[in-house]
């Protein structure tokens, strides 16, 4: 008995190695034909590489600098820019709008910033007040608000600066919808706040002028009010926005029917000079 | 015994066939043995094979990638990588006379017919030499650097002795361009003339030539000049044609050429007159243009103080010689219209109070007494005046620091001026100039030369002449262009030349804050249509930075503006509108 077990015992051991052996080596062969195909691998990236750049060397040889001369004397005949063609700041690209004639189509705005871009404008003077007429009431007359009327500080417009190309940049989808106030830009919303306020008040009539702003930008100046914060601020903004809404939407509603969406975004602004 | 057992077998005929049959059975069995050690044999030895294959066996050329993509020379490119020069492998045309085998005739066709085969591919070819090649019937090279296209041509020949064997070789794809930075590797591999040379060790180094050595060489800049430059050149007839870009702050060379030029694609002919460079390497009066070194210098010494300050205009006699200007200016002209109007008289009377020690010091601080500092072996060494005292090194003679002053009596290369002209407006530091992208954090330490002050009063007074003055056809609009002319009649036997001139426009842009200087040089320009029957640089090299800047400064990052310049209000009242009092 004893026998036998240790017999089975070892041939079990000897089994086991032939077992370990064989994967062993079944392994190994995996092993090298993984690495073979590596090599291949590599022996055809050197083949690719050496045809690109022998295809690079090629089109860069047939689009040298004299051959590019050769074929735009002969072809195309283009020209350096001239200083006129080159705008050397964002000034001179603001330069190029046109202010809006008495009976102008309305411009298509898809301009828009987020509030935090928006924030950083502060351009206080004349929005402040134009949004002070509008949002708040002459009554508000907190001396501790005063300074948001004062100009920036020169670092202020110095990001501000900084900022509007970032903010033209912005792209953001025409809303249709008055209620979508959020997505909008800046002066559409003191726009819209404004339309909406005239809707209240004058049964509706969109045709507030910027001129009559303008008069009120005096009294803002002296009293602004949470208005006179929504250029300034975020948090402002939105309430502006806020406050303005429900008129705004209701003056949309019930301007939908004669004048597209889009147009209704800047009815207020549409006399502006 | 064995008779025993022979003799019972014959006796029974069953013992025979019982022994026959026994021995057939071993037979078999001996064979099926053999069959079967054959077997095992062959058995055996592939599975020691498999194994060697599979556990012990590597490919015997086994090479990294990155070796195996190594290039036998590195790569130079401009500062924008575009490739100037890199190791390609082209094909090359040989003609192997025994590809037919020993004997007979190496070419189906006759000699004659393959050779006029092949000019008709290749028109450059010489037909003669070519026949002569054929019929040595030894093996040579008949073309190296074949096009593809061209080698499916000669394949179609149907010629066995014509092969095609694909070699690494250098190659240049822009292919002339910047030919003279560059130079070019002659069959055997060795780098001349250019940076081909100087960069050899570094090239062919295996640590470093698998990646691109990057130069200043901007190529869209450098092609835009030796189009500008060759087009002044055809206009007017000139013999040749120099010119340099230098960034004016770190010295580094965006663009260089010298016309005529070579192809260094062409390795077999490149070594010819051609490889001459005129920038780094001739020497010339270059007139004028030194004009604004002198009183810069003068300024800065505190000799020349009040710019309104008018001095004579008539020709001035010193010793026997007399100095004249090209015109008559009328009785006295100041140190701006001095300028505007190139006046060598008025030059060499400042030039004469400021004397000559600071003068030569001047000079000497901007390397004029030295080889000009660029990487590239060919660097000429300048005609530096001779002083009085010892060996020539003392001061120099009056008349010495006169003519020097207008930049006669004193030949340096143009590379010598750009570097001072980029010390003149950059603020006054001289800084050597360079082959190599530099950068900008750590650019090479210069030497103060002139004041800033002196640089800022240097940069109105330049744009005061392209504004005003002789400079005004390279006035690109937007680009606030200043510089100085200048025409220098050459040396011959017998005096100077008065219809072989040197007409040079060193320029610096935009003049508010100067990014680069732009020389241009003509030799021997004639008077043409083009350039109104004039041959002084105001009509042909100024007109060739006029339309050189505009191409190049917006590729610079210069942009044009027009509504933007450098204040000269303060020296314009100081400017009568003639040609001078």
């Amino acid at each position: 008995m004893m026998v036998s077990a240790n017999r089975f015992r070892s041939i079990g051991w000897i089994a086991l190695l032939l077992v370990c052996a064989a994967l062993v080596m079944v392994l190994a062969f995996r092993v090298n034909s993984l690495r073979s195909q590596v090599h291949r691998t590599e022996l055809q990236i050197v083949a690719l590489r050496k045809e690109k750049l022998y295809l690079e060397t090629e089109v860069e040889t047939r689009a040298n600098q004299q051959q590019l001369k050769l074929w735009n004397d002969v072809e195309f005949g283009y020209v350096a820019p001239t200083a006129g063609q080159y705008l050397a700041n964002e000034r001179q690209l603001a330069a190029f709008a046109k202010p809006d004639g008495p009976d102008s189509p309305e411009p298509i705005r898809v301009a828009s910033a987020d509030d935090t871009v928006a924030a950083e404008a502060a351009f206080p003077s004349v929005i402040s007040g134009l949004a002070a007429d509008i949002s708040a009431p002459a009554t508000s007359t907190d001396e501790d608000e005063k300074p948001a009327a004062k100009p920036a500080d020169p670092a202020d417009r110095v990001k501000a600066a900084a900022n509007l190309g970032a903010r033209l940049a912005t792209v953001a989808p025409i809303k249709k919808d008055g209620k979508d106030a959020k997505g909008k830009s800046e002066k559409a919303k003191s726009d819209k706040s404004k339309s909406g306020k005239d809707g209240k008040s004058k049964d509706g009539d969109k045709k507030a002028s910027l001129a009559k702003a303008s008069k009120t930008t005096k009294d803002a100046a002296a009293k602004p009010g949470k208005g006179a914060k929504l250029a300034a601020g975020k948090t402002e903004a939105k309430s502006g926005a806020k406050s303005g809404k429900t008129p705004a939407a209701k003056s949309d509603k019930s301007a939908k029917g004669s004048k597209p969406g889009v147009k209704l975004a800047h009815a207020g602004s549409k006399s502006a000079p | 015994m064995n008779s025993l057992t022979a003799s019972a077998a014959i006796a029974t005929g069953r013992v025979q066939l019982a022994n026959v049959r026994q021995n057939a059975l071993v037979t078999a069995r001996v064979r099926a043995l053999w069959i079967m050690v054959l077997f095992i044999f062959a058995s055996l030895t592939a599975c020691v094979r498999i194994a060697q294959l599979g556990l012990f066996e590597q490919t015997p050329e086994r090479t990294s990638l990155a070796e195996a993509l190594l290039p036998s020379r590195g790569e130079i490119t401009d500062r924008n990588g575009i490739a100037l020069a890199r190791a390609f492998a082209s094909y090359s045309l040989w003609f192997n006379p025994k590809a037919m085998g020993e004997g007979g005739a190496p070419l189906v066709k006759t000699p004659e017919e393959v050779a006029r085969a092949l000019v008709g591919i290749f028109p450059d070819a010489d037909y003669a030499d070519l026949v002569t090649r054929l019929k040595a019937g030894k093996p040579c090279y008949l073309r190296r650097r074949v096009l593809p296209e061209d080698a499916n041509k000669v394949f179609a020949l149907g010629e066995p002795a014509l092969e095609f064997p694909r070699e690494e070789q250098r190659f240049y794809p822009q292919g002339s361009l910047a030919a003279h930075v560059l130079g070019y590797v002659d069959e055997a591999g060795k780098g001349h003339v250019g940076m081909e040379q100087v960069l050899e060790p570094r090239l062919l180094d295996p640590a470093w030539r698998g990646t691109p050595t990057a130069l200043s060489i901007d190529a869209r800049a450098q092609g835009a000049l030796e189009d500008e430059l060759g087009r002044g050149m055809m206009e007017t007839m000139a013999k040749g044609a120099a010119g340099v870009i230098l960034d004016a702050d770190s010295g580094e060379v965006i663009a260089l050429a010298s016309l005529p030029s070579f192809n260094p694609n062409r390795s077999d002919l490149a070594y010819n007159d051609l490889v001459f460079n005129r920038v780094s390497n001739q020497v010339y009066e270059l007139g004028s243009t030194f004009k604004p070194i002198t009183i810069a210098s003068a300024i800065d010494a505190g000799v020349v103080t009040d710019l309104s300050v008018r001095y004579p205009a008539h020709p001035l006699q010193v010793g026997k010689f007399t100095i004249h200007d090209s015109h008559d200016f009328g009785a006295s002209l100041n140190v701006p219209e001095a300028l505007i109007h190139s006046s060598n008289v008025v030059t060499a009377q400042v030039a004469d109070k400021l004397g000559p020690v600071a003068l030569k010091r001047t000079m000497e601080q901007l390397g004029m007494n030295e080889r000009p500092t660029i990487e590239l072996p060919a660097r000429g060494f300048p005609l530096w005046p001779h002083g009085g005292g010892e060996g020539g090194k003392g001061d120099w003679a009056r008349l010495t620091t006169m003519t020097v002053s207008y930049g006669h009596g004193i030949a340096v290369t143009p590379l010598h001026l750009a570097s001072a002209y980029a010390a003149l407006v950059n603020g006054g530091i001289w800084r050597p100039a360079t082959l190599y992208k530099v950068d900008p954090a750590h650019l090479a330490p210069g030497r103060r030369v002139f004041q800033a002050s002196t640089s800022a009063r240097i940069r109105q007074l330049l744009r005061m002449i392209v504004v005003d003055g002789t400079g005004r056809k390279a006035d690109a609009p937007g680009f606030r262009v200043g510089g100085k002319t200048g025409s220098a009649e050459k040396p011959g036997s017998g005096g100077y030349r008065k219809t072989s001139l040197i007409a040079t426009f060193a320029a610096a842009f935009p003049m508010d804050k100067p990014r680069y200087v732009v020389i241009v040089m003509l030799d021997e320009p004639q008077a043409t249509q083009q350039t109104s029957g004039q041959r002084t640089a105001a009509w042909n090299a100024a007109p060739i930075v006029g339309r050189l800047v505009p191409r190049i400064g917006p590729m610079l990052g210069v942009v044009p503006d027009a509504h933007h310049d450098v204040d000269i209000s303060d020296l314009s009242p100081l400017v009568g509108s003639g040609e001078g009092e």
